[in-house]
């Protein structure tokens, strides 16, 4: 809680701190304010996710997984476990990422069934994430540097900006537009346009719960406006805060997870 | 009947002429709402079974049409230049609209997997831009072979070539994506050699060339109708009726297919050539006589009348047994060819109405002056070529009597041995010329690649995946220990799946409930859980390494056969990810040995950019999966051939317990509507066959006359199938359609040749002076008749389409063969058996 008033202290700071009016909008402020709420929120989180993909055809494919998350500076590095617990096949395959701000992100797998440790190395994060509708890069954020930001409008609820790509030919979208809540600075809806300006992609918030005093999207949904599907993500068991200690975030936990901090019933 | 309606005809001519231009108007308005039909897969009905199972398998594993865009460069494809194209073609194609661009594939928007470095697994597209040297475009090709799915499929075994899959979302969006496609790829500075052909776009080019047939080979036929109508009558006012009858004829049945709501299909196409000249043949009687038989001063109206009622009962029943060939058409279960027979029969009778109404109407209305000119004009028949060539070929006919009988007997072995050797194939593509561009384009893309047609075997697992579940659930809301509460819930939970709810969401379901029940209930549900995973992994049957060890071997079966280009398959997918997760040696080219390993491996191949390419080989529960064939030919005969393969495979190597196998694709479907069609066919021919003689006893009130008379068209049919099969055609569709009609349109020469045989012979009551006079008037009246049908159908040797070709030929020579077969056959065999046929007759008795 005080680092939120902190960092809303800080975003005022910056506001009143430049020269230009003050009725005028910091984008850059806004960006980096909704980057922290939607992923940077406490020190560290955990939360037992769960994902029904659904295709075009309404077919069905269940996810299940906890992520464990350490930040290791606001809006900067980060570490991410990803443990697999449904479909039951997949039970034990775990994902480690080591987020970084400045270059590509480390990533590691386990897969139990052929008892393999894996490093990935990835041309581009805009991947599926196991299958589903999010990419990788909706999962862990993307860097709000890649992108340039200008606000369409501003209304007394959001802010509705245009982001585009400084690097369009490393993304499939030609510019999205990201509608932020001013009360909770979470994103509600990203829009993805392609190159003759087709909506094809959203992204869409669909419940917030405050959670140990961080707002957070507790349900979300991605729609594949093109060829139809969708993925609905849902979380829930978040906590804040925990004090994860840095040594699990290590290729040891990806054999031998770190069973205390994934008990969700405590 | 037949006189009181030439009374009617004759007497209100004005109403006659509008109720038929009134009529044909009406159904002329009908045209414009033309729809043209191209779909090989139409020749099946809707609800045919393999039909109906190849486009549940096409949305079960979310198979589109597709345009496919083939690129050679003899130099080698991996080229900067070469690729830069493909690379900007592909780009192009994703956004156009109408494209399903989650499922275009092309070497620049496919996923790369490959090993960096010990330890580490890089995955990337495969051409995110262009290479920039003739290194990097190497290295792609490096990548590209070592991949199962891309190797031979989107780039060539030879290196040559590359292809661009362009699904589409509707085919009748084709030829517009295609044109699009076409004019980008002009607009490329690339001097490679471009193709575009696939399904959609073969279809389109077909209907196209349907319309340029029917523009231009029906009104040619027209044209060459009228020309002979004037070498034998010189008399143009004249020959407009028969004119008249044959357009009112061709207009009023495709006005009438098409208000009836029925396609135009490459069969209907053809109705009006077929009814052109079938139409003007009764006409041509009918002048014949009319003008022989008028003399200047007569009254026309009552050579008319003469004249009719001479030739109303021939001309009835020909009209009829032509028809009976059409319409036993129908018989064969091939939607299109039904359409046709249905309507070239009725368009058969309304052309004898309009005949036997109409031309009376017409010819009573001619002037005097014009009737003159017509006696005048009429050519000496006695100077034309056909006269002394008809003459020979009667004494001929007539003096060898035994020795004739003896060459057709033999001819009729022969060609019985001949149809023994016939082959059974089509192939819808070869239905373009071969310097056809379509044509070249899939010889060029098939000598490169695997192939580019396409057959599936579809594995499906027996049996419902849910009832284990539902029986699960249910033990357990039968367990005291529940509160009511929870019984309830469980009971609407197994509701819920009979109903067709997936099985992880009820695992959610209980897990929710969970949370909120009693430690007892906690565990039994805990428990219940447990068990439902267990069931739901179980099912997933095409995770289990063991089938998809069977499909692998069926494969590696399939390619030794050397008939198949390459086949696809889950196992193949399985096997590279797995490849790569491992050494990426070719020693890691296995399945894992657990159906978890094979589940984790599909976790990482959907973790790419096109984590739905999975989905075109397996259903998202894993129940259904299947092979991808691709074969380098589209013949009905190869593919016939893979299909008795993989019975014997079967035979030797069952199946996995509990799994069916049934094929897909439209190789596949080819060779069932051609099964079908040469079963109808078979049925169509027997029963036309039975029918026709059945009404020539009845014509000529004589078993034997009946007999008789399908003598000459017997052997015709059997000759012409007899040198199909010594030729070594292929008997594919058009020349099996014929096979029934030809028989209706031949008998009408044997017809006429015995009704004026037996009446000359009753007048004169001699032999050779009736053979003579045979040859004299009556079999000129034959070889005109022959002549005009075969010449009516000679303007289809110019359509753009092979089936046409084939068609026009073929009727041509039936018609021309079986004229000369019955002037010759009849004669030569009703001497030998003329104590038998003319018993009545006290004939002077003298060795011929």
């Amino acid at each position: 809680m005080m680092k939120k008033l902190s960092l809303a202290a800080l975003a005022a700071g910056l506001l009143a701190g430049s020269s230009l009016n003050a009725a005028e909008v910091d984008i850059n402020a806004i960006v980096k304010q909704a980057e922290q709420a939607a992923y940077y929120a406490g020190e560290d989180g955990r939360s037992a996710a769960r994902m029904m993909i659904t295709d075009a055809q309404g077919r069905k494919q269940l996810r299940q997984f906890i992520i464990l998350r350490k930040d290791q500076s606001d809006g900067g590095d980060q570490d991410m476990l990803v443990f697999f617990s449904r479909p039951a096949d997949v039970r034990g395959t775990v994902f480690r990422v080591s987020k970084h701000k400045d270059r590509d992100d480390d990533r590691w797998l386990y897969l139990p069934g052929l008892d393999l440790v894996k490093r990935i190395s990835a041309g581009d994060k805009r991947t599926s994430f196991v299958g589903s509708h999010f990419f990788y890069e909706d999962v862990s954020g993307r860097n709000t540097d890649q992108d340039n930001f200008t606000l369409l409008e501003e209304t007394d609820s959001q802010y509705r900006l245009q982001a585009v790509p400084k690097q369009p030919d490393t993304v499939e979208f030609t510019r999205y537009e990201v509608s932020i809540d001013k009360q909770t600075m979470l994103p509600m809806l990203i829009r993805f346009f392609d190159a003759k300006d087709r909506e094809y992609r959203k992204v869409e918030a669909l419940k917030v719960e405050t959670i140990e005093g961080y707002p957070t999207v507790t349900h979300s949904r991605i729609q594949d406006l093109q060829n139809g599907g969708e993925t609905e993500m849902q979380f829930r068991f978040i906590s804040y805060d925990l004090g994860l200690p840095d040594d699990i975030f290590s290729e040891r936990s990806l054999r031998n997870p770190p069973g205390q901090w994934l008990d969700l019933k405590e | 009947m037949a006189d009181s309606l030439i009374q009617f005809a004759i007497h209100r001519r004005k109403l006659v002429y509008w109720t038929l231009l009134l009529l044909t108007l009406v159904l002329v308005a009908q045209l414009p709402r033309i729809r043209i039909d191209t779909d090989p897969e139409n020749m099946l009905p809707q609800d045919n079974a393999a039909r109906q199972f190849h486009n549940q398998t096409k949305q079960t594993f979310s198979m589109h049409d597709t345009i496919v865009v083939g690129v050679v460069n003899p130099e080698g494809i991996y080229q900067s230049h070469s690729l830069q194209a493909l690379f900007e073609v592909t780009e192009f194609a994703a956004g156009l609209d109408g494209v399903v661009q989650a499922d275009l594939m092309s070497l620049a928007n496919v996923d790369n997997i490959i090993q960096e470095g010990p330890g580490t697994l890089r995955f990337e597209w495969m051409m995110k831009s262009p290479p920039g040297d003739r290194e990097a475009a190497e290295r792609i090709r490096v990548q590209a072979e070592r991949l199962p799915l891309l190797f031979n499929t989107l780039v060539s075994e030879d290196g040559q070539a590359a292809a661009l899959y362009v699904p589409i979302v509707d085919k009748n969006q084709s030829y517009a994506i295609a044109q699009q496609l076409r004019e980008f790829i002009r607009g490329l500075d690339n001097q490679d050699d471009w193709h575009i052909t696939g399904l959609p776009v073969a279809e389109d080019r077909f209907g196209y060339e349907m319309f340029v047939q029917m523009g231009i080979s029906a009104p040619l036929a027209g044209l060459t109708i009228f020309i002979l109508l004037w070498v034998f009558f010189r008399n143009i006012p004249f020959i407009t009726a028969p004119m008249i009858v044959a357009m009112a004829t061709v207009l009023i049945t495709m006005g009438l297919l098409i208000g009836m709501g029925f396609t135009v299909h490459i069969m209907s196409s053809m109705i009006a050539i077929f009814l052109m000249p079938i139409a003007v043949v009764d006409s041509v009687h009918i002048l014949s006589e009319f003008a022989d038989r008028y003399e200047s001063g007569k009254d026309p109206k009552q050579v008319i009348r003469q004249v009719m009622g001479h030739l109303f009962t021939p001309m009835l029943f020909t009209s009829i047994t032509s028809t009976i060939g059409f319409l036993s058409l129908m018989l064969t279960p091939i939607p299109p060819v039904q359409v046709f027979g249905a309507f070239v029969g009725f368009g058969i009778m309304l052309a004898f109405l309009l005949t036997v109404i109409f031309v009376p109407a017409y010819l009573a209305g001619l002037s005097d002056n014009t009737l003159n000119r017509l006696t005048q004009g009429l050519p000496d028949e006695s100077q034309s070529r056909l006269t002394p060539a008809l003459i020979a070929l009667g004494r001929l006919a007539g003096s060898h009597a035994k020795l004739w009988v003896m060459g057709f007997v033999a001819l009729f072995a022969v060609s019985l041995y001949g149809i023994s050797l016939i082959q059974i194939n089509d192939n819808p593509v070869r239905w373009f010329k071969a310097d056809h561009e379509l044509r070249i384009a899939d010889r060029v893309l098939n000598q490169h690649f695997a192939g580019t047609y396409d057959a599936y075997l579809v594995l499906q697992t027996e049996g419902q995946a849910i009832q284990p579940a539902i029986n699960a659930i249910s033990t357990l809301a039968a367990e005291p220990a529940l509160s009511d509460d929870l019984r309830l819930w469980l009971n609407q939970l197994s509701q819920q799946l009979s109903k067709g709810q997936d099985l992880s969401a009820a695992l959610l379901d209980i897990e929710d409930k969970l949370f909120s029940a009693s430690s007892t209930e906690e565990e039994l549900l805990s428990t219940l859980l447990s068990q439902l995973e267990a069931i739901g992994s179980e099912a997933k049957r095409f995770l289990d390494p063991a089938v998809l060890s069977y499909m692998s071997q069926l494969q590696i079966y399939l390619q030794e056969t050397g008939l198949v280009g390459k086949s696809n398959s889950l196992a193949d997918i399985v096997k590279t990810v797995n490849r790569e997760l491992h050494s990426g040696q070719d020693k890691d080219f296995v399945l894992p040995d657990s159906s978890n390993g094979v589940a984790q491996t599909l976790l990482q191949y959907q973790s790419s950019h096109r984590p739905q390419d999975l989905w075109h080989f397996v259903t998202p529960d894993y129940r259904q999966s299947l092979i991808w064939l691709q074969l380098t030919s589209g013949d009905n005969q190869d593919m016939t051939a893979v299909m008795d393969k993989v019975r014997t495979y079967l035979d030797l190597h069952p199946l996995p317990e509990g799994l069916t196998l049934n094929w897909a694709g439209k190789a596949y479907l080819n060779v069932i509507w051609q099964q079908q069609m040469v079963e109808g066919m078979l049925d169509s021919l027997m029963s036309a066959f039975v029918i026709v003689m059945l009404m020539m006893m009845l014509l000529f009130r004589s078993i034997l006359f009946g007999v008789l008379a399908m003598l000459p068209l017997t052997l015709t049919i059997t000759l012409i199938y007899g040198l199909i099969g010594w030729l070594g055609k292929d008997y594919d569709m058009p020349i099996a359609v014929l096979s029934a009609l030809t028989l209706g349109l031949s008998v009408d020469f044997a017809i006429h040749f015995i009704e004026r045989f037996r009446a000359t012979l009753s007048q004169h009551k001699d032999w050779q002076t009736t053979l003579a006079l045979m040859f004299e008037e009556p079999a000129r009246a034959i070889s005109r008749n022959a002549i005009v049908i075969a010449m009516g159908f000679t303007p289809l040797l110019f359509a753009p389409l092979v089936p046409y070709i084939t068609v026009g030929v073929f009727l041509a020579s039936i018609m021309a063969i079986s004229a000369l077969v019955t002037l010759v056959m009849l004669p030569a065999v009703m001497t030998l058996l003329r104590r038998w046929l003319f018993k009545s007759l006290n004939l002077n008795e003298e060795k011929p």
